[in-house]
């Protein structure tokens, strides 16, 4: 392989696997900036909506925590598009495997605890405040 | 002023932690005055203390680990010796330092021995492995480093200093409270863990990032050799538990220092929370340890063997499908602490799971070894070693993941003998064959063989009697951290097991002087090409000791097992690679960030471990500032001339040229 060819491969490579926070040498900065600007609008919006449902009652008052959880979910989506810029391109596996492996772990290690816990906490009634027992029947 | 610290902390009433602890002192001061006064100071400071070259940052890791390994052995034969004299008697160790020393034996070996040597071996060979220059941020190394090795002098110097945890190596709530353990014991522990543990966890987001990010041009994933990625696996684990850990001692340290309330089983606290939150990080643990063992057996038994190894992909499918369970079984350690039948049988299913890939890689191991030529290398020794009997510590593991069988079996001397079966044999043995294996690719010189060899059948003789005698004290009823007993049935086993442990002295002996023999001999035992083993990874492409820049091109790979590749081809045509066009090579200057870091580390540990607050905030601002220091440098590499690369690549080719000009001799004879 010439010299030229292992420098045409490293770029590739290089493209092709590029770090967290490592920028794109082509990518131009004007557009940067606007996908920063995006995100900030749909986050500032989806704030706003939060605390709109919760101090106005337009909505039916049981659902509020389902919209706040629903904006909560769009809010972090917002959040890995334009500021952790997790996209679905070649380019991103590790950021989205990262991510994947995180959001296991997280969900293993606090499911599990809290499925350990409440059913330790049934069967050693150690629950300070323990249920009735008949509300079961 | 100085906090709870005065002259009643320094135990003058018990003389034997303060004999030993005069003459570890004496021993390191002379080490130190000798340096000094000989003049090796200097060249210490600018060559080691202050490298950041992964290479010798990994033998230090692996000199802190022999050292502490000896520390925890020492440990391991006070026990062993006082309940040879606590049969219907008290033996000589009072109770309040016989906790201590279980406690400091589990707690060294797990953080300061078994730890440095996996992470020490990872740093030296993963870059090596993947063809490249260092790891992806060499002064976070350095960092990692001297953290770890701050945690283990603050262990040390609560020999001296105060007391150790009383608790066991995992500081259970609720005795690991104020109410219980108002000493410094466990303070000691958490800061010295605290320390330790951010350093591991830097190492491990350091090799995380060296393994995805920094490999040589076509090393895809599936061309890397089997060390490397166990050592990914490990280090994702790394990653994943070890802020479990820090989390839930800075919460015991909160009910500690600041009165809240997290473990209490009042006010709302829960300590089966600590178990839940410790077991959490305490399981993935094992394999943190295990993994890369099980990739330096990978190596060892594919080179000795003279084979590729046996099915590599599904070697790395069951890595990686351990990686993954090893986070599914933690309950398994308290199955006897109060939850239901269901929770128990799904975490007793997954931990019998979890034996399947480990199975895979023992038939791996076997079918590598199946119709190959054999040399019985001490590293192949300890690998074998390790086959025979990990499948017993593995057997009695699925036994021990019955919950009904666990509800017997719970802390009983079974339980002992089952974990330290595989952590000896897995981690320990592990460690010892990467240690003979990759020794001459550190120094040079090969080991001498036949120390090497008593050491290992003293060791693994000595290990089969210590745990088999533990499994049947187990069976007749002796539970874990007796400190006297008067069972007549119990006493023939354990005075085997003090039999034992003689055996094991013997072979750590026997290590020891092999290291003495092996410097004395080691202009006969020199490593001239660089490839002393028939290797068949990139590491043993370049020179032994390696030059600074590992290799003077970068190298490429153009399939499995990248050096068996081009050794292959230099053999058929009795010639080696077209020389490279040597370039100079940028390579990051030595710094002593990681050394003051550790210092000011130091100092705020053991400011908070005896409440002395302003040394504390002294020291985070001296760690601060040099973060600040290390971050404003102006300069952070230095450039190696493309004539120097060339000559030092070029004394190597000459030695490798003639090694393969004596092949063709043989050939043509």
């Amino acid at each position: 392989m010439s010299a030229a060819d292992q420098a045409a491969e490293r770029s590739k490579r290089h493209r092709a696997d590029v770090a967290p926070g490592e920028a794109y040498p082509e990518e131009d900065i004007a557009k940067g900036i606007r996908g920063y600007l995006i995100g900030l609008g749909l986050a500032v919006l989806l704030t706003a909506c939060s605390f709109a449902v919760v101090r106005m009652n337009f909505i039916w008052a049981p659902a509020i925590p389902v919209a706040v959880i629903v904006f909560a979910i769009a809010q972090m989506g917002v959040h890995l598009v334009f500021f952790l810029h997790i996209t679905t391109g070649p380019d991103n596996t590790n950021n989205v495997l990262a991510l994947a492996f995180g959001v296991l772990f997280v969900v293993l290690l606090i499911g599990g605890s809290v499925w350990i816990m409440a059913n330790m906490n049934h069967n050693m009634m150690h629950s300070p405040a323990p249920a009735p027992s008949h509300a079961h029947h | 002023m100085l906090g709870k610290l005065t002259l009643d902390a320094i135990p003058l009433s018990q003389p034997i932690p303060l004999i030993a602890a005069a003459v570890v002192g004496l021993v390191l001061l002379g080490v130190i005055a000798w340096t000094v006064i000989a003049g090796h100071f200097p060249y210490l400071w600018r060559e080691w203390i202050t490298s950041v070259d992964h290479k010798r940052i990994g033998v230090m890791y692996c000199i802190l680990a022999l050292v502490m390994l000896i520390r925890g052995f020492s440990d391991a034969i006070l026990m062993r010796s006082h309940m040879l004299f606590a049969y219907k008697a008290p033996g000589y160790l009072p109770p309040e330092h016989y906790d201590q020393i279980f406690s400091a034996h589990g707690v060294v070996m797990i953080f300061f021995g078994a730890m440095p040597f996996m992470i020490g071996l990872m740093n030296f060979a993963v870059p090596l492995q993947l063809g490249v220059r260092d790891v992806a941020f060499p002064t976070l190394n350095s960092v990692s480093f001297w953290l770890t090795a701050s945690g283990a002098l603050l262990v040390n110097v609560s020999l001296v200093v105060g007391e150790f945890a009383r608790t066991g190596w995992w500081p259970a709530p609720p005795l690991s409270e104020a109410t219980y353990s108002p000493g410094v014991g466990v303070d000691y522990y958490i800061w010295a863990i605290q320390i330790s543990g951010i350093g591991t966890l830097l190492s491990g987001v350091n090799l995380v990032t060296t393994i995805l990010k920094v490999r040589a041009p076509g090393m895809s994933y599936l061309r890397m050799p089997m060390f490397c990625w166990t050592a990914l696996a490990s280090n994702l684990l790394i990653v994943a538990a070890f802020p479990i850990l820090t989390a839930t001692l800075a919460m015991l340290a909160l009910d500690r220092y600041l009165g809240f309330h997290f473990f209490t089983d009042s006010q709302g606290g829960n300590s089966m929370m600590f178990m839940n939150l410790f077991w959490a990080w305490g399981h993935p643990e094992v394999y943190i340890l295990a993994l890369p063992a099980y990739g330096v057996f990978s190596e060892v038994i594919s080179t000795f063997s003279g084979k590729p190894l046996f099915a590599y992909r599904s070697m790395v499918m069951a890595t990686m499908a351990i990686f993954i369970l090893s986070f599914m079984v933690w309950l398994h350690h308290f199955f006897t602490m109060g939850p239901g039948g269901d929770v128990n049988g799904v975490f007793a299913i997954t931990s019998m799971i979890i034996a399947v890939p480990t199975g895979v890689k023992i038939f791996d191991w076997l079918f590598t070894m199946y119709g190959g030529r054999i040399r019985f290398h001490t590293s192949m020794l300890w690998s074998l070693g390790f086959m025979l009997t990990f499948v017993v510590g593995g057997a009695t593991g699925v036994l021990l993941a019955i919950p009904p069988a666990d509800f017997v079996l719970h802390n009983s001397m079974f339980l002992v003998a089952h974990f330290h079966n595989v952590m000896v044999s897995a981690v320990l043995f592990g460690a010892f064959a990467g240690y003979a294996y990759w020794f001459p690719k550190a120094f040079g010189f090969r080991l001498d063989e036949w120390w090497g060899k008593v050491a290992f059948w003293f060791g693994i003789s000595g290990f089969v009697v210590v745990f088999g005698a533990f499994y049947i004290l187990g069976l007749l009823g002796m539970t874990r951290r007796m400190q006297h007993y008067d069972v007549a049935d119990w006493r023939p086993w354990i005075l085997i097991a003090g039999f034992g442990v003689v055996l094991m002295l013997v072979g750590v002996v026997a290590q020891v002087v092999q290291l003495v023999v092996s410097i004395r001999r080691r202009e006969s035992l020199r490593d001239e090409t660089g490839d002393p083993w028939d290797g068949r990874a990139l590491e043993w492409a370049t020179a032994s000791p390696p030059p600074v820049f590992n290799f003077a091109a970068m190298p490429q790979v153009h399939g499995e097992e990248a050096y068996w590749t081009i050794k292959a081809a230099a053999r058929e045509q009795l010639s080696l690679r077209n020389e490279p066009d040597y370039a100079p090579i940028e390579m990051p200057i030595n710094n002593p960030t990681g050394v003051v870091c550790a210092f000011f580390a130091t100092l705020i540990g053991f400011a908070m471990i005896w409440h002395i607050w302003w040394l504390a905030v002294l020291g985070f601002l001296g760690a601060f500032a040099t973060f600040v220091v290390f971050a404003w440098r102006d300069k952070a590499e230095y450039e190696i001339p493309a004539s120097e690369v060339q000559r030092i690549n070029r004394a190597n080719r000459t030695t490798r040229l003639e090694a393969l000009q004596g092949v063709g001799r043989r050939r043509a004879a």
